[in-house]
């Protein structure tokens, strides 16, 4: 059991170094594909009464929608920017992965603050999640590909969800349900905007939005 | 009377209005039904008010997981309130736009617009502080569209970022959700009502004090930014300046609101486990931020409805500051939230019409307004003089409020800091006003009549204004005061 823990950890931490350093958008779709599969199989193997309808339901729908929906509408929505396929950063590719190191040991100082409050929850996978927030808002602010934000948001989603699974034991199926359902309508909502930004802007490069300003 | 199934009548009407507005016809009708079914929800509002007013004390339906207090019932009023005025002003302003108001435009409109009051109003009625966050996320994504809804180069920038930093935000209202969940001690396991405000706020509940202390500061910033406290209000002047005036209207008189209610909701729990000061002092920290940084930017604007955001952001500070300084100041605070959604209405109002008649927002070309348009003038005029607090107008008398609380609470410094923001907003927004509504009018366009709706929302409004400044009805007296003692944790 621990060792699969550990597992996700590894691997999980992995993908967001790849995230940080990847130059193509469409290798991007995939490892977040990836890691939204990894992390959405943490409510199968935490909780202590096993395999139940709810922690069944759980996993199924952040497979189905992060494993699977989510990639595939920035997919489509790549194709469309087809002369721009580039991830675009402010910071260079060096500084990012220099940087994900430095969110790494801040994420891992701060699971040590939470740690004692929190003692049900597996410290590699608390700190998992803590750094894949910090991670998902670094990606939203230092990538200039509106596709890149959506990416970035996603990651940080990830974190809330496997911080709420491995905190909250007893939090309601309905109130978990709404999440992955706002994180759906907030692709899509996301999508759109991008389709009517790159159809008056002919780009997806939120560089240029920048007139309004004061 | 029928105040439990009224809850879920407020609910299911707007959700029914909305999906009714994507079969009607003309853009027309659209315009009718959300005039309508506002109308019939500021109705049900009232009705609510009344039985969480009575002598029980709140209203309650689906096994509790719709709760309304005074706190709560207080808000719903002045949402419904606040809708129906811009629904009817909609109604004359995108008659205006015939020709970019086309049919599809319409519904997507009425959708999104009857859609958004849905979310806030499950906003306020939910028990549950999960489902308040849901339907939070839910008026982020609603109103998204309401503000490219011409889109234009402009409009979708601001749509961007205001998606962009309030998802931001709100995952961090989220976050902030879970650490609260997560701070419940019991030894079985937790409940489905755990996260219940009317659980968590009670005496019973045991609340680890760190994570409740991580809790309520991931709460404040990712609400505040929602709510447009400074210095994460960014998205807010971009956002209020490009969507159509109604929708501004809205924003700036309802939904930051609901997010600072939001804030407010776990203000007891937190208080019940770190006592009073830890909620106080970060309260007046964001509060008084947000009055001095709005201050030094509405000394600068050039855009009429950029300058209204900015007042927005002041007035949340205000509102803010308020609610950390005692029952007094909770009680100047809620005043403060009916008077500033009316005003800020109205002037949003105004400037929207003059901005269709002038063809621009910048302040330079609306010169001479009263002239130009004597009703819509006379709104700016009024509205604007009222938001700067001077002395007939009901927001002279609730900031008169909140300096006797800053008093009453020893707050010197931030007695001082208010003061002088105020004075600079003051003679800033002065100066602006008095270029906008005197002086030779520019050129602008003459036609356009405004409908039999127009006078009756301009006296509602600065009727209120004017009213309540001078006299206070018991019954409203009774009402806030209700509201502010849920706030001082007793029901």
């Amino acid at each position: 059991m621990y060792a699969l823990i550990e597992t996700i950890h590894a691997a999980g931490l992995l993908t967001c170094f790849a995230l940080l350093s990847t130059s193509r958008i469409g290798a991007c779709i995939r490892w977040l594909s990836f890691q939204g599969i990894l992390f959405g199989m943490v409510p199968l193997i935490i909780p202590d009464d096993g395999l139940t309808t709810r922690t069944l339901l759980m996993a199924g729908g952040s497979l189905v929608l992060k494993g699977i929906a989510f990639p595939w509408i920035l997919l489509k929505l790549r194709a469309r920017a087809n002369y721009n396929r580039e991830v675009q950063p402010f910071v260079s590719f060096v500084m990012s992965i220099l940087c994900g190191i430095l969110i790494l040991s801040l994420s891992v100082w701060l699971t040590l603050q939470m740690k004692p409050a929190l003692i049900h929850a597996p410290f590699v996978l608390l700190n998992s999640s803590i750094f894949l927030i910090f991670v998902g808002l670094f990606l939203m602010i230092s990538r200039r590909n509106a596709l890149m934000q959506v990416i970035g948001y996603l990651v940080l989603e990830n974190g809330i969800f496997v911080f709420g699974v491995i905190t909250v034991v007893g939090t309601p199926l309905l109130v978990e349900l709404g999440v992955l359902l706002d994180a759906f309508v907030g692709v899509f909502v996301m999508g759109i905007a991008i389709y009517h930004i790159t159809r008056e802007f002919g780009s997806m490069d939120v560089d240029r939005l920048t007139e309004l300003r004061g | 009377m029928y105040a439990g199934p009224s809850i879920v009548a407020v609910l299911v009407l707007a959700l029914a209005g909305a999906l009714s507005c994507l079969v009607l016809r003309r853009p027309h009708h659209v315009l009718m039904t959300i005039v309508g079914v506002s109308a019939v929800e500021l109705l049900l509002a009232l009705n609510i008010w009344t039985a969480a007013l009575g002598p029980k004390g709140f209203v309650t339906a689906a096994d509790q997981w719709f709760y309304i207090d005074a706190f709560s019932s207080f808000h719903i009023v002045v949402l419904t309130l606040v809708f129906v005025l811009s629904s009817a002003f909609a109604s004359i302003y995108f008659t205006h736009e015939a020709g970019a108001f086309t049919v599809y435009v319409a519904r997507r409109f009425g959708v999104l617009w009857l859609g958004a009051q849905s979310a806030m109003l499950l906003v306020l009625v939910s028990n549950n502080l999960g489902i308040m966050w849901v339907g939070m996320e839910a008026t982020t994504l609603l109103t998204a569209f309401l503000i490219s809804l011409h889109p234009s180069r402009l409009s979708l920038e601001a749509m961007w970022k205001y998606l962009i930093i309030c998802s931001i935000g709100i995952a961090f209202a989220f976050m902030g959700t879970l650490l609260a969940a997560a701070s419940i001690q019991s030894d079985g396991g937790v409940g489905a009502d755990a996260l219940f405000w009317t659980k968590l706020g009670s005496a019973e509940a045991h609340l680890d004090p760190t994570l409740m202390k991580f809790a309520f500061v991931f709460v404040l910033v990712g609400y505040g930014t929602k709510a447009g406290l400074a210095p994460i209000h960014s998205w807010l002047p971009d956002a209020h300046s490009q969507a159509p005036a109604p929708v501004s209207a809205m924003f700036s008189g309802f939904l930051l609101n609901t997010a600072l209610y939001c804030i407010m909701r776990f203000v007891p729990p937190v208080q019940h486990a770190l006592g009073q000061d830890f909620t106080s002092g970060l309260l007046i920290v964001f509060g008084t931020v947000s009055i001095l940084v709005a201050a030094g930017f509405i000394v600068f604007q050039r855009d009429a409805k950029r300058l209204l955001a900015y007042h927005s952001v002041e007035h949340m500070g205000i509102i803010t500051l308020g609610y950390a300084l005692g029952p007094l100041g909770c009680f100047a605070a809620l005043f403060h939230t009916l008077n500033h959604s009316v005003c800020k209405s109205l002037a949003f109002f105004a400037v929207g019409r003059l901005g269709q008649r002038y063809g621009s927002h910048e302040m330079i070309s609306i010169a001479g307004a009263l002239r130009a348009d004597r009703l819509w003038g006379v709104s700016l005029l009024i509205s604007l003089l009222a938001l700067i607090g001077v002395a007939p107008f009901s927001i002279f008398m609730s900031e008169y409020q909140l300096l006797r609380a800053a008093i009453g609470a020893g707050a010197w410094v931030t007695l001082v800091l208010f003061l002088a923001a105020s004075g600079v907003v003051f003679v800033s927004a002065l100066r602006h006003m008095i270029d906008m509504a005197f002086g030779t009018a520019s050129r602008h366009d003459r036609g356009g009549r405004d409908g039999k709706l127009a006078v009756p929302i301009v006296v509602a409004a600065a009727g209120l204004l004017v009213v309540l400044g001078v006299w206070m009805p018991l019954p409203l007296y009774d009402a806030i005061a209700s509201a502010a003692a849920v706030l001082a944790g007793r029901p």
